[in-house]
């Protein structure tokens, strides 16, 4: 049986297939202002043609993130639930994910069936998203591509807001005309976005392995920021400690999850059916 | 653009009329008077039978800035009667020439004095239902109460209701009946069919259209959406339940529906649906009216209900073959809220799923919410709510 999972976020879409659960096809699409509808349709028709499926033979589409006007979805899925059960594809020892998106990030705490039991999300505001990343990088001069690897060689991270958006960009302005090197400046906002992951793990109850989903899970800058601070004793929390894991694949969790939940829900819908 | 289409986008249109500008064209037009009322149920054929048009007004939901209805209510009282003064002191409801206020509770009871002292020159009825059910009892009470109000109603109108224009009235509001019922039997059989916002915006138009015109348009409706072959999804089923006074905002029960379930039943508007089954035409047309509204009408908050309570939340979840339950109630509403906990209590019993938010009629973020629900729905979807 094959199904497919549309991930559709603030600023990228990601589509994955999966047969009899393996994957098969995973394509990603910046959005960068255009029309979302457009784009996934446009995505799914070029999936389809490139794996030379016909529509019908993709029993389930399921979509999560901004999907749910998607007209040919079979059914949506939440971010929290899809992440887990790709985050737990991706690393079956996993038993919590922290998906960090354009705009916001998750700590869910996950079973080994990758059942939610616990989740915490950031609200309103950006700080800890990729979106700021991005406006901090673009006003630095350099991509987004290589701000993992600049903030690697810092020697002295300059520290930085962690509550707001609005505040840390203006402290990033501050450190440009401080003098403050790019490095130390990338580092400290790691850490800031870092030390918020760590808030919404702690607060989730997870503990364990812990696996990293959504466009940021590929920042190596910030995942050594999680592993610097997750060793800090003041930020454990009794006996949870976190070992951070990633996959190249992180990206995709969304829609890998959407596609295997979507193929169960084929599989009981249609069990009810026949019986 | 299609028939549907057309039908929905004149209820659209009245449902963000606050000034209730077609209210306003059929006095002109019959030369007749018009009668306001609040949530949650009044018996409309009083009104009609004594020759007025009954017009549901429920608040001004995320349309209106509230800016003198607040200086009247504390920051705990619910949002309602903050927009129904700036409605009506911003001259919004000039066109009713009287207004009931039901018995539901403290806030709906004061806000009636309040319309008395701001308005003396337009009929207010505070409308008080029994809280005892027997026919020699409540019964007896409930009839001296329509009495005294079609007193008031002929002295407003001029036109005494009689046997004969009651029976009238009730017929056509039983057709109004019968077709809401049957809307929402269609919904409850193919969700995906009749959308909830859609449902929700034809029940709005009801409060406000003279019926016969009202009942036509949920024939055609009914008609139309059979054929717009609309696709099923794998989406949950859900009871709503909490929404009998204040309403959420449109917006957030688009955000509901999109959130992974179908709503199967629910509580909105409840005017034209208080009263489950027709109302007999035969004997003492008020008599049958009482009798209906003691024997044969919904459990809601402000009825007293002992016994029974959750009783009928648990058959509909049954009748509509559903997941789980979601609770989404008006901030700060006293019967809502209070009644909460012991309709919770009840499924617990039956372990059915629940989840529950509160929202107030002007809300305007929905992402917690809809993550809210939609986690819920597939928590219900892959675990069965467990």
């Amino acid at each position: 049986m094959i199904t497919a999972g549309i991930d559709v976020g603030s600023s990228s879409i990601k589509i994955a297939v999966m047969k009899e659960g393996e994957l098969i096809y995973h394509h990603s699409e910046k959005l960068r202002r255009r029309e979302p509808l457009k784009v996934i349709t446009q995505a799914y028709s070029l999936t389809l043609k490139e794996l030379d499926l016909k529509e019908e033979e993709i029993k389930y589409v399921a979509t999560t993130g901004e999907a749910e006007t998607v007209e040919f979805r079979t059914g949506h899925f939440y971010t929290m639930t899809t992440h887990a059960r790709g985050g737990l594809f991706l690393n079956p020892e996993a038993r919590a994910v922290v998906d960090v998106g354009a705009l916001h990030a998750r700590a869910v705490q996950i079973d080994e069936r990758a059942k939610v039991l616990n989740y915490r999300m950031t609200s309103q505001c950006a700080s800890g998203s990729g979106q700021f990343l991005e406006n901090i990088s673009r006003y630095l001069g350099i991509s987004i591509e290589e701000i993992g690897s600049i903030s690697l060689t810092s020697k002295k991270p300059e520290p930085c807001s962690s509550i707001c958006a609005v505040l840390a960009e203006t402290d990033a302005i501050n450190m440009v005309s401080r003098g403050i090197k790019t490095p130390d400046i990338v580092k400290g906002i790691h850490l800031s976005i870092a030390g918020r992951l760590i808030k919404l793990l702690r607060a989730s109850r997870a503990k364990g392995v812990v696996i990293l989903t959504g466009g940021l899970s590929q920042d190596i800058g910030l995942v050594a920021a999680l592993i610097e601070l997750a060793g800090i004793d003041e930020l454990k929390s009794g006996d949870r400690t976190y070992e951070f894991k990633t996959h190249p694949l992180g990206a995709f969790a969304g829609a890998i999850g959407a596609a295997l939940w979507g193929a169960f829900r084929y599989e009981k819908v249609y069990r009810k059916i026949v019986a | 653009m299609s028939e549907i289409n057309d039908i929905l986008n004149r209820c659209q249109e009245l449902y963000e009329d606050l000034s209730l500008g077609y209210v306003q064209r059929w006095k002109e037009m019959y030369g007749k008077k018009a009668v306001g009322f609040l949530p949650v149920y009044v018996p409309r054929e009083l009104i009609r039978a004594s020759g007025m048009l009954p017009v549901g007004i429920m608040g001004g939901g995320d349309q209106i800035e509230i800016i003198r209805g607040d200086a009247y209510f504390q920051s705990y009282i619910c949002h309602i009667p903050r927009s129904v003064i700036e409605m009506a002191l911003s001259g919004k409801l000039d066109c009713l020439d009287g207004m009931m206020f039901p018995s539901i509770c403290d806030v709906i009871r004061n806000l009636s004095g309040m319309w008395q002292l701001m308005f003396p020159e337009k009929l207010s009825i505070y409308f008080d239902s029994p809280q005892n059910f027997e026919s020699d009892t409540g019964g007896i009470f409930y009839q001296n109460e329509l009495k005294r109000i079609l007193d008031e109603f002929s002295k407003l109108s001029g036109i005494t209701a009689t046997d004969e224009s009651l029976r009238d009235a009730t017929a056509l509001y039983n057709q109004n009946r019968r077709l809401t019922q049957q809307l929402y039997r269609r919904r409850a059989d193919k969700p995906w069919e009749i959308p909830t916002s859609e449902l929700y915006l034809l029940l709005r138009a009801g409060n406000i259209l003279e019926v016969t015109e009202h009942n036509q348009m949920l024939e055609r409706y009914m008609a139309l959406a059979s054929k717009e072959n609309r696709k099923p999804l794998d989406n949950s089923r859900l009871v709503l339940n909490g929404s009998f006074c204040e309403q959420p905002p449109l917006g957030l029960i688009r955000a509901l529906e999109r959130a992974g379930g179908y709503i199967v039943d629910d509580d909105f508007v409840l005017a034209g649906r208080m009263i489950k089954s027709e109302i007999p035409l035969k004997g003492d047309p008020l008599e049958n009216i009482v009798e209906a509204y003691l024997k044969d009408s919904k459990d809601v908050p402000f009825k007293y209900n002992i016994e029974n309570k959750g009783d009928e939340l648990v058959e509909s979840f049954r009748e509509n073959r559903a997941d789980g339950v979601i609770f989404c109630a008006a901030s700060f509403c006293d019967p809502g809220l209070l009644e909460q906990p012991m309709l919770q209590g009840r499924l617990d019993k039956d372990k059915i799923a629940y989840t529950s938010f509160q929202f107030a009629e002007n809300t305007g973020q929905y992402q917690v919410i809809r993550e809210q629900v939609g986690t819920f729905s597939d928590t219900i979807k892959l675990w069965g709510g467990q």
